[in-house]
């Protein structure tokens, strides 16, 4: 089409009218594939530069240096105090995310089939979603004494809720065709909860435990913050009582590592699951694609 | 053809869907709809789109209920207004096939078209050897542990068919099954149908918004009016079984049908 053609409505000019042919964009040279992985080492090595400036600049007092924290790090796993604080955090996050992920997950299925209890319930799953959970970690530990326990209820306090209301947008995301076709076939109402609502749910549970993965480790080290003579929170807050930054960095790797290693197995776990889905992006996790 | 007993039998059907705000009556959808089906019939149904068409086949399959009107299967009164509950398919005697093949994309697809067996207990060996043939008869042996995202637009199409035909109900209700599949999928499609019901005659419903499949497909052919839609007109299809769809339209009689029907639609 010219682009200069005469009209009842004048066009703007095309930009391109006035240029030289435009290179074919198939024509550029394509992306190579370990491209991605060499521009991620060069940020890598660039944040950890940006440390060790941080580090020449305040003193490793305040803001220890790369090269301890290695250091440190493998000292630490070597002698198993390391080992030792990771477990007793995890095991709260894990039985937390258990204790409130369990029953988050199963409630949306009751609710669907007693829409009334559903709608009574509503403002306080609103208002239980609202409550900042953090700050009941003190009446936790009050109820609960200073071991595993308050962390267990902590996490899980966190959890229900995130995976709840993700499971519940699921249930009611449900294909009413799928469940109008399958009654015609003869389900009952307990095969339309377990082959069409359960299997359409799947990916929103899946989402809630993702977002609440980091949560469950988070809530798991306030707890020890607060009170606690192990896990890595206890390990973070004893380092920086003795002005020992190495050690917190060491706890903060540690951290960063076990979430990245949960999203990891979450998103392997949910690619398994959901492999009859076309694949897409969206509901399946980009974090940790690679 | 359709000198047997009615198997199915539809009385002065009505249908007006919950009124808006606002609005005292929303409209009527079907009015005064009666017709009837005799075993092993072939009947197609064919209307201008937005007709109500598929409004009536929910209220058949009881996935939807009726504003006025009763429903006789064999005899007895399956549905009317005073029933207390919905019952869909009828104990599993109306079939039904959607508009859209509905596979349930997490289940491959031979478990999509054995789920109805299983659902209903009746999942043996015949029942397999059933299914082994009918995905032999159309085409789809060696996809049975494919997802349906993987199968193609008319691949699908057939296997939510013989999901339906696996449990063989003796009415089998069809909504423009092959509405959204390209030309040559779709006689191919007619075709699958034909001989898969040349096999063991079943009672259809099926309906579409194309005279010329009306026709090719049915022994007899209704026609619907606009909204609020019911039967103006009935045609009895003479053209001998099996036929051959390729040739149809050359056949003497199929024009002038074809042109009558249109009459009627406009």
């Amino acid at each position: 089409m010219p682009a200069s053609r005469e009209g009842a409505i004048p066009s703007v000019r095309s930009p391109v009218a006035s240029q030289p042919p435009r290179r074919r964009r198939a024509r550029a040279r394509p992306v190579p594939p370990w491209r991605a992985y060499v521009d991620r080492f060069v940020v890598l090595v660039a944040v950890i530069a940006l440390w060790q400036a941080c580090s020449a600049y305040f003193g490793t007092i305040w803001f220890s240096n790369p090269w301890l924290v290695l250091v440190r790090f493998i000292e630490e796993l070597r002698d198993g105090e390391l080992f030792f604080n990771t477990t007793y955090t995890l095991k709260a996050a894990f039985y937390g995310a258990l204790l409130g992920g369990v029953p988050a997950m199963l409630l949306p299925f009751v609710l669907r089939r007693r829409p009334l209890t559903g709608a009574i319930l509503d403002p306080y799953l609103a208002a239980g979603y609202g409550v900042p959970k953090l700050a009941l970690a003190p009446l936790f530990i009050l109820w609960f004494g200073i071991d595993l326990e308050p962390k267990i209820a902590l996490v899980a306090s966190i959890v229900f809720f995130l995976v709840f209301f993700s499971t519940m947008s699921g249930v009611n995301a449900v294909n009413a065709q799928y469940v109008s076709v399958m009654r015609v076939c003869g389900a009952k109402e307990r095969d339309i909860a377990r082959h069409v609502v359960w299997p359409g749910a799947i990916p929103y549970a899946f989402a809630g435990f993702r977002i609440a993965a980091p949560y469950a480790i988070g809530a798991a080290v306030v707890g020890e913050l607060i009170s606690s003579n192990r896990g890595l929170g206890f390990m973070i807050n004893s380092g920086a009582t003795d002005f020992d930054t190495t050690l917190v960095f060491v706890a903060l790797a540690t951290l960063t590592f076990l979430v990245v290693a949960i999203n990891l197995l979450v998103a392997r776990a949910e690619r398994w699951l959901l492999r009859w889905r076309p694949p897409q992006q969206g509901l399946t996790s980009r974090v940790i694609s690679a | 053809m359709t000198t047997a007993a009615p198997i199915l039998e539809v009385k002065g059907l009505a249908k007006r869907f919950a009124a808006r705000a606002g609005e005292a009556q929303s409209p009527l959808i079907l009015a005064d709809l009666s017709f009837q089906v005799a075993d092993q019939e072939f009947l197609t149904m064919v209307g201008p789109s937005g007709a109500g068409k598929s409004t009536l086949l929910n209220i058949i399959a009881q996935v939807d209920s009726a504003s006025d009107g009763e429903i006789y299967f064999r005899g007895d009164l399956i549905e009317s207004t005073d029933a207390a509950a919905l019952n869909p398919g009828w104990n599993c005697q109306i079939g039904y096939v959607t508009q859209d093949d509905n596979l349930l994309p997490w289940r491959t697809l031979i478990d999509n078209v054995t789920l109805p067996l299983k659902l209903q207990g009746r999942y043996d060996d015949e029942a397999a050897a059933r299914v082994e043939a009918l995905l032999r008869a159309t085409n789809l042996t060696g996809f049975e542990r494919y997802y349906p995202h993987e199968l193609s637009g008319g691949m699908r199409k057939r296997a939510s068919l013989i999901r339906t035909l696996a449990y063989d109900p003796p009415i089998i209700l069809m909504d423009e099954p092959f509405g959204a599949v390209d030309a040559q999928t779709r006689a191919q499609l007619q075709q699958d149908l034909l001989r898969l019901w040349n096999y063991g005659r079943k009672t259809i419903i099926f309906v579409t918004h194309d005279i010329g499949e009306a026709i090719a497909l049915g022994d007899r052919v209704l026609v619907l009016s606009r909204s609020p839609a019911k039967v103006i007109a009935q045609h009895h299809v003479d053209i001998a079984r099996p036929r051959d769809l390729g040739n149809l339209y050359k056949l003497d009689g199929f024009g002038d049908m074809f042109e009558a029907v249109r009459q009627q639609i406009q």
